[in-house]
Order: structure tokens, then C-alpha cells, then sequence
């Protein structure tokens, strides 16, 4: 019985570290919004993200062009080349679409959808 | 006794079944059901797909409303789930609704820019929704949608559109909150990012969201589902199925990205009227249907400062600006959405049906 009590009195004691960490977010979140929103919204902020994001693009170019470099001696295609043909089979979408455009404005409206289309708008 | 190697871990595994809970909730997120109302493909082009969603009944109203959505995030955020969906929400109001999915463009897609998809994807799609209703429709916008709904409504005057409507579009860039901050001439690597990559991945997209408001986007979201998992009332599927759509960000193709900066962000074009695509002036003064602007008073992404002279730019005489308290996405599909901003939409596309 007693080491029943002190067992339940310790899970009471024991506080729920989310239930802490809840109450001082809630106490001081206006505060470091405020804080970061400051910070955020600066000019020097924006000039450290801007030399952050152009150093992440240029290891990412060495990396691309080393690797392009690295599957041209292999003779094998990159992944600009598989692009360019997707941009190619695209681009021939877009000439039929031009060619079913052209087809459409030749033929004649029908007579039924243009009169229901003048009535819906009455 | 031995102390723990862990002073905290103790108490959060065996005192928590909520933060258990959390955790299950937020690593099963991204399985969550989105867009299930049934549609069916009517036209594709590229990655584009334009749906229409299918009707138990005859639609009651006329005009059909043809979704636009944004390039960088998914479009099942206008049917998130049923019941907070405002797809569904349009069907039960009698409209038809098709809605025109960008879909997730990959790296052959690098030279698609803005013009591209306002001259060569939009009207065809359109046409397409309008000749499949059998009349013209309301065109309604969501941010980067709205622009691109805006920029073709401008460049076709005699499209099938006979109603306007954006959803928290930006329009004037000169004074566009934070991300006029990050991306202005000089400190933005754009022409560094156009020249190294072929799509802007959505995970790049997605953190400049984040950083807009770095707190609250990451400590008090799971702060606030520990505390929601508290409530027996609470749905953690709703809950899971915006915290999807947040993290699923898509790609933007580098061109498009390129001219979305360049020429909306740094130089302002479209309210200046100086705004070219495919050699023809985009002059909002050509805009004369029917016009309804929604904007949010706490939007971060498209600020009021960037929607406040949106009516007085068209030319439509019959035009209408809603604002409502809340932000971008909230006041969209929040949970007030269904209660405050669809019922207005709703009355809105009725008296102009």
C-alpha cells in the first residue's frame, strides 16, 4: 500500500515535458515572432539568404557539370539531354494543339449550341 | 539507482500517449486522403489536366466556375476533404466546376514561362470547360492563379469568361511584404538560379513560405496539435490533410519562376501597365466583366498592401472587393471558410449568374 502511494505521487510529481514546453512557447511566442519577423524582414537578412542561396547554386552547378562531364565520357546521356527530348515531344503537343485550334475556327458553329449558349445568357 | 541517459525521454514516452499521438498523426500525414470528389479529365496538355467534377444532379446555376490554381502548390487544396472542400461546396450551390491543374512540372518544362501558360495552356482551357458547359464561365483565381487569371482576362476580352473572381491575388509589387524584401534587384541570385536549375524545387518554394513566419510554422504547429489531440472532438484527418497540402509543395519551371520574379516582383509591370506577353500589352484597363476581388487582412504572401488598388485597376463597372480578417490560405479553407467566405463567393456568383 505504501509503495502503491509513492509510486502514484511520483507519476503525479512528474510533470508532462510537452505541457512545459507549451506554456513557455504560449508565454513567449509573441515575443519571437515579433524578434524573427524584425530579423526576417531586413536588408542584411536578405543579403545573407540571397549569398546563402547563390552559394548552394553554385555547388549544385559544379556538381551538374561534373556529372554531365562524367556520363558524356561514358557516352551515356544526362539528364539535360532526357530534358531536352521531353522538351521536344512537348513542343510537338503544342503544334497539334495549334493544329486542332486552326481546325476548330474553320468548322461552322453549330447552330443548337449557339442558340442554347444566346439563351443562357438572356 | 542509474539516472537515465535521457533526463526528458522518460516522461515523454511513458507520461505522453499524446505526444505518441502526435507523432503518428504527423508521420502519417502525407497518406492522408485529399481531392475525392469525383471528377473526370476533359482536356491535357503537357502536365495540365483540366477536370470537371461530377454532378449527382443537373446543375442548377448557369454559369460554371473554372478553378485557376496556383503554380507551387497542389490544387487539391480547393477539395481538401469532404466537408471542407469548397469544390463540393460549389456543387451543392448548383454550379458546374471544372478546375485546371497545373500538375508537377519536371525538367524538360525549364523554358515554360508565365506567358506560356497565360497564352498557350489558359485559353485553350477555357475553351475547352466553356464549349463542354455549353456557355462561358466565372474564371476565379487563387494567388499565382489569380494572376495568371487576371493576365488572360486582360489579354482576351472576348474569351468565354463572363465573371472574374481572385482569391488573394498580388497585383502591386511595389511594396510586396517580405518576399519584396528577399527577391529585390541585387540580393536575389535569380539569374543564377535560372541559369542552374530547371525547375525551383517546391521544398525551396516551401521554406521562404515558412520563414515568413518561423515560429509559427514550425513550433507552434506541433505545439498546437499536442494541445488539439487533447479535445475528444478533434478530427486529426482534417488536421493531416492541410498539413499535407503545406509540406507538398511542386515544382516551378525555371522560366516561369524567372519571369514571375523579374518581372512581377522587381519591376512591378503588370500595375504599371507595362506588363508584354507574346508582344501584346496586358493592360488590367481592359478588364470589363463582372469583377470580384477577396483579400485577406494578415496575408504574408499576397499582403494588402499588394491587393488594394486591384479594383481600381480593372475597368469593370460592376465590381466588388470582399476583405476579410484572417490570412492567405485561412480565410480560403480555414474553418471559418465555409461560414464567412464561400457563402459571400456564393451570393456573389448568384447575382451574376
Amino acid at each position: 500500500m505504501t509503495k502503491q502511494r509513492t509510486t502514484s505521487s511520483n507519476t503525479e510529481a512528474q510533470p508532462d515535458p510537452f505541457e512545459v514546453w507549451r506554456k513557455f512557447y504560449d508565454a513567449n511566442e509573441a515575443v519571437w515572432s515579433k524578434a524573427a519577423k524584425e530579423t526576417t524582414s531586413s536588408e542584411a537578412f536578405a543579403e545573407m539568404q540571397g549569398r546563402m542561396l547563390e552559394t548552394f547554386l553554385s555547388f549544385q552547378k559544379s556538381a551538374r557539370d561534373a556529372m554531365n562531364a562524367q556520363l558524356a565520357t561514358l557516352n551515356l546521356p544526362s539528364r539535360d539531354d532526357v530534358a531536352r527530348l521531353g522538351e521536344i515531344i512537348v513542343g510537338l503537343e503544342e503544334k497539334i494543339d495549334r493544329i486542332e485550334d486552326h481546325l476548330a475556327s474553320l468548322a461552322p458553329r453549330p447552330p443548337a449550341r449557339a442558340k442554347a449558349s444566346r439563351s443562357r445568357r438572356s | 539507482m542509474r539516472a537515465p541517459v535521457l533526463p526528458l525521454a522518460d516522461p515523454v514516452w511513458s507520461s505522453s500517449d499524446r505526444a505518441l499521438e502526435l507523432m503518428r498523426v504527423v508521420a502519417t500525414a502525407k497518406e492522408a486522403p485529399v481531392g475525392q470528389t469525383p471528377k473526370t479529365v476533359v482536356w491535357r496538355k503537357n502536365k495540365a489536366r483540366l477536370y470537371r467534377y461530377q454532378r449527382e444532379e443537373p446543375a442548377t446555376r448557369r454559369t460554371p466556375v473554372f478553378l485557376s490554381l496556383p503554380l507551387i502548390n497542389r490544387a487539391y487544396i480547393l477539395d481538401l476533404r469532404p466537408g471542407n472542400s469548397f469544390v463540393e461546396f460549389l456543387l451543392e450551390e448548383g454550379h458546374d466546376v471544372y478546375l485546371f491543374d497545373w500538375g508537377t512540372w519536371g525538367p524538360e518544362d525549364r523554358n515554360v514561362t508565365i506567358t506560356d501558360l497565360v497564352t498557350r495552356y489558359l485559353p485553350r482551357a477555357i475553351a475547352r470547360a466553356s464549349a463542354s458547359a455549353g456557355g462561358p464561365v466565372t474564371l476565379l483565381g487563387y494567388c499565382i492563379g489569380g494572376v495568371l487569371a487576371v493576365c488572360f482576362a486582360a489579354l482576351h476580352p472576348d474569351a468565354a469568361v463572363k465573371n472574374l473572381v481572385l482569391f488573394t491575388t498580388p497585383i502591386d509589387f511595389a511594396d510586396a511584404g517580405q518576399f519584396g524584401i528577399w527577391t529585390a534587384k541585387g540580393r536575389f541570385p535569380i539569374e543564377r538560379i535560372r541559369e542552374t536549375l530547371d525547375v525551383v524545387p517546391g521544398e525551396l518554394v516551401d521554406v521562404g513560405a515558412k520563414m515568413l513566419n518561423p515560429i509559427g510554422s514550425t513550433l507552434g504547429t506541433y505545439l498546437q496539435l499536442y494541445e488539439k489531440l487533447g479535445d475528444p472532438s478533434f478530427d486529426p484527418r482534417a488536421w493531416q490533410a492541410m498539413y499535407r497540402w503545406v509540406n507538398e509543395g511542386t515544382p516551378f519551371p525555371a522560366a516561369a519562376y524567372h519571369q514571375w520574379i523579374t518581372e512581377f516582383y522587381q519591376d512591378n509591370l503588370l500595375v504599371k501597365g507595362r506588363l508584354r506577353m507574346d508582344g501584346r500589352p496586358v493592360r488590367l484597363g481592359a478588364i470589363r466583366v463582372p469583377f470580384l476581388n477577396v483579400a485577406a487582412t494578415t496575408d504574408t504572401i499576397a499582403p494588402r498592401t499588394t491587393t488594394r488598388v486591384t479594383l481600381a485597376s480593372v475597368a469593370s463597372r460592376d465590381k466588388t472587393e470582399i476583405v476579410i480578417e484572417g490570412g492567405h490560405v485561412g480565410i480560403v479553407v480555414g474553418r471559418t471558410a465555409k461560414m464567412e467566405l464561400w457563402p459571400r463567393v456564393s451570393r456573389w456568383l448568384k447575382r451574376h449568374d
